[in-house]
């Protein structure tokens, strides 16, 4: 229990987390702009793209654990407008160009380019940012990701021809990814928390956005779907 | 290592001409960190850009903009001390330095929502989020630049204000089901707002909304209602529209118009609070909040937002001698006859607010006569008469009986009354009704003056009462209110408003308790005002109650067996 002259620690958290956010962001920075600055031969043997691909990660932890606060708080209201889907998976995959194309991992996008939805553009965004982030890390030769409707959802998927998901986080009925999470055993899976409880706050006539996973897919590996009314 | 991702997307074609593109259009980046500033110039020119100017400040920004039109602005919202990226927008947009052919992109450190969203009526054309890397700079810029092109027709036309062209541009734009049909649909109807076609803005928004509720519909058909003055449809959608999204200021502005027009004053001013509150800086939104106050005689709060108005308006364009008079009324209102020291203190600071005012206005002189004048109640407010009297006269002598205006000849009047020249002041007044029997609107603020023929401090005790008799009365404490109303009453028996309140509520309470004194009370208040003409605001309430009353009495006549 907090004491009365205790300050709230989620809440030092939160703006702790929000100050590493800040320096993060100029650190990516900085090294976008000495890697841009790199001859062509040492650019190829740098690591940079491993120092990029590491620095989006924990940026992309600290959006989603700003995220998870506001939500807590009652702070995080959804903008629902209409985009175009195609838009949005082309702007999130050009953040991980540079590490497959180093990885030499092929990335396909199957999406009609006129396809557009209604949905919170940043949240998707980040729930696609973590997605693309954990296909990167497991996937061996291939990312897809393939969006299209199906009865009155849009359904974004992202497949990946890896290891698949471990059978603790499939083993999760619909819905439930979230009591199927251990948060004992270091892997927490929070990407998969957050992107499930924001995908949750979708709603339209009723129905509410899910998000699941599955192992097989186009490629064999993991698939990774966002299901929004 | 951007072409794997190319040929990877046999669907969508990437525009080949945008590397033709990018050497004509006119770059602006605004950040105040140098290395954001030259690596966004670096990236800007690896995708071809051969023009882009660099600001390191708000202020350096708008002056570079005052000489050169940018077709693209590159704006960071963090710029350290002083304005920042919202504001700089604002003022681009105000000066009309930003057109429709032009894009303004917000870059954010923070997930936009947070601080941006909150006052998004002047929105940039697009959000980018901070950390930017080149390749995704690359695709967002792109997707905008081609957007830009496509629309640059409707746009142009726009800009010209040729909004007929432009509805029809749209309209021919539609029929090729590009991806800019939401695009259209949204411009579309604000085009057909602008030309006053609301049937047509209706039929649009709503054939949007059997697809999708989504906010900028809702907004959009709850405005074409409060044009075709649907107030209570219009008040339900702009709800909805809210409902959806809670930042959209512009909701409450259209809420707060409803219940103005539906007479529901004290909830036109909540509506406007919450707006004012969620975007601070809006001059005009804390102007129209002060007047809205001063309407409810919430005279504290009508101060507060003029001096706001006051306090954002400074070199601006929305800076107006009307705020500094009314802050000047207000303040002389609340201090008079209080000689507390903070009495002393609103005294003092309406009369530097007022000294202010003639000199920033000193070529407007009818403001600087208003001010005189308003000066001069603040002073005997303070019981200062002689400076009062001396004010007064330097006044008069500014004066050119022939052609008074009516807000002067009834500022004058209200000074008159103030000093204890009751006949003056009901001449001049009734003079001023002759003269300008043709306009409404005088008439109406030369029968409030009228009605009120007494002094200050009994008019503001009676304006406290009435507001605590309106609370009680909507809180259902009826005979509390009836008590607060009556008191009210001592003090200005004549006023027809209050008179007609204390009637309202006893026709109320009499259900609750059927007492023929009360109904005495409220015949004789009704006798108070016998005489208001016609065209009296509260003549229609008057007649209402009149009838009500009746019925009352006859009841009663009939259950007593009389």
């Amino acid at each position: 229990m907090a004491h009365d002259n205790q300050p709230d620690f989620s809440m030092i958290i939160a703006s702790a987390v929000h100050d590493m956010k800040n320096s993060l962001s100029m650190l990516l920075h900085s090294v976008d702009q000495m890697y841009e600055e790199l001859p062509n031969d040492i650019k190829q043997k740098s690591n940079a793209t491993i120092v990029k691909y590491e620095a989006e990660r924990v940026n992309s932890y600290l959006v989603q654990l700003l995220g998870l606060y506001r939500l807590q708080n009652q702070l995080l209201s959804l903008h629902i407008d209409e985009y175009f889907v195609s838009d949005l998976l082309d702007e999130q995959s050009a953040h991980y160009t540079p590490i497959l194309t180093d990885k030499d991992i092929d990335l396909n996008i199957d999406c009609d380019a006129n396809l557009s939805w209604y949905f919170d553009r940043e949240i998707i965004l980040g729930v696609l940012n973590n997605a693309l982030n954990n296909a990167s890390r497991y996937t061996k030769s291939v990312i897809e990701i393939a969006s299209y409707t199906e009865n009155d959802n849009l359904v974004i998927e992202i497949h990946d021809d890896g290891e698949g998901y471990p059978d603790n986080l499939l083993q999760a009925s619909p819905g439930e990814v979230i009591n199927n999470i251990n948060f004992q055993t270091g892997s927490t899976s929070l990407g998969i928390y957050f992107a499930e409880m924001v995908t949750k706050l979708h709603t339209q006539n009723g129905k509410t956005g899910s998000i699941s996973l599955s192992n097989g897919g186009r490629h064999g590996g993991g698939v990774f779907s966002v299901r929004l009314p | 290592m951007v072409d794997s991702l190319v040929e990877n997307k046999p669907k969508k074609k990437k525009q080949p001409d945008l590397e033709k593109l990018y050497p004509r259009l006119k770059f602006l980046i605004v950040d105040d960190f140098e290395s954001f500033r030259s690596s966004l110039r670096l990236m800007l020119s690896s995708f071809g850009a051969v023009h882009v100017d660099i600001a390191y400040s708000a202020e350096d920004a708008l002056e570079k903009c005052r000489f050169n039109f940018y077709d693209i602005i590159l704006c960071d919202f963090n710029l350290g001390p002083g304005k920042n990226g919202q504001q700089v927008l604002e003022a681009l947009r105000a000066n009309k330095r930003l057109k429709h052919i032009h894009l303004f992109i917000m870059v954010t450190a923070e997930t936009a929502k947070d601080v941006v969203l909150g006052a998004r009526e002047y929105q940039p054309d697009a959000y980018i989020a901070k950390p930017i890397t080149r390749t995704v700079l690359e695709e967002r810029l792109g997707q905008l630049v081609i957007q830009q092109r496509e629309l640059r027709a409707i746009n142009k036309e726009i800009d010209l204000e040729n909004h007929s062209k432009a509805i029809s541009l749209c309209i021919e734009k539609l029929t090729d089901k590009s991806r800019y049909t939401s695009w259209c649909h949204q411009t579309l109807g604000q085009l057909y707002l602008k030309v006053g076609d609301t049937q047509s803005a209706i039929n649009l928004y709503n054939s949007v909304i059997a697809k999708r509720e989504v906010p900028w519909a809702l907004l959009g058909l709850a405005h074409a209602q409060l044009k075709n003055l649907d107030y209570q449809q219009a008040c339900d959608n702009f709800n909805a529209a809210l409902k959806l999204n809670p930042y959209m200021v512009e909701a409450y502005d259209g809420l707060t118009s409803c219940y103005e027009a539906l007479n529901q004053t004290q909830k036109a001013q909540s509506a406007l609070e919450t707006a004012v509150e969620m975007s601070p800086r809006m001059v005009l939104r804390h102007e129209k909040l002060g007047k809205i106050c001063q309407k409810n005689q919430d005279i504290e709060r009508a101060s507060e937002s003029f001096r706001k108005a006051i306090k954002y308006g400074e070199h601006s364009i929305h800076e107006k001698a009307d705020n500094y008079l009314n802050l000047g009324r207000c303040l002389s209102e609340q201090s008079d006859g209080d000689f507390s020291a903070e009495g002393k203190a609103m005294a003092s600071e309406a009369i530097s607010v007022l000294e202010e005012l003639t000199h920033k206005f000193s070529i407007d002189e009818s403001a600087c006569l208003n001010a005189t004048l308003i000066e001069a109640r603040i002073l005997k407010g303070q019981n200062n008469e002689e400076a009062a009297k001396d004010k007064l006269h330097k006044a008069e002598c500014m004066i050119e009986d022939e052609n008074l205006s009516p807000d002067v000849g009834i500022e004058l009047a209200k000074t008159l009354y103030s000093l204890d020249e009751q006949d003056r002041a009901e001449e001049l007044l009734i003079d001023l009704a002759n003269k300008f029997s043709h306009e409404p609107e005088v008439l109406a603020q030369i029968e409030s003056q009228l009605d009120e023929p007494e002094s200050l401090t009994n008019k503001k005790q009676a304006k406290k009462l009435n507001k605590a008799g309106i609370e009680l009365f909507e809180q259902g404490n009826l005979s509390a209110a009836a008590e607060s109303f009556k008191e009210a009453l001592s003090h200005t028996p004549r006023h027809a408003a209050l008179n007609l309140n204390l009637v309202q509520v006893i026709t109320k309470l009499y259900r609750e308790e059927p007492d023929s004194n009360l109904l005495d009370l409220a015949s004789s208040s009704l006798k108070q005002i016998k005489h208001i003409p016609e065209q009296h605001n509260q003549y229609k309430r008057l007649r209402y109650l009149e009838k009500q009353l009746n019925k009352l009495q006859s009841n009663s006549t009939q259950k007593t067996g009389v």
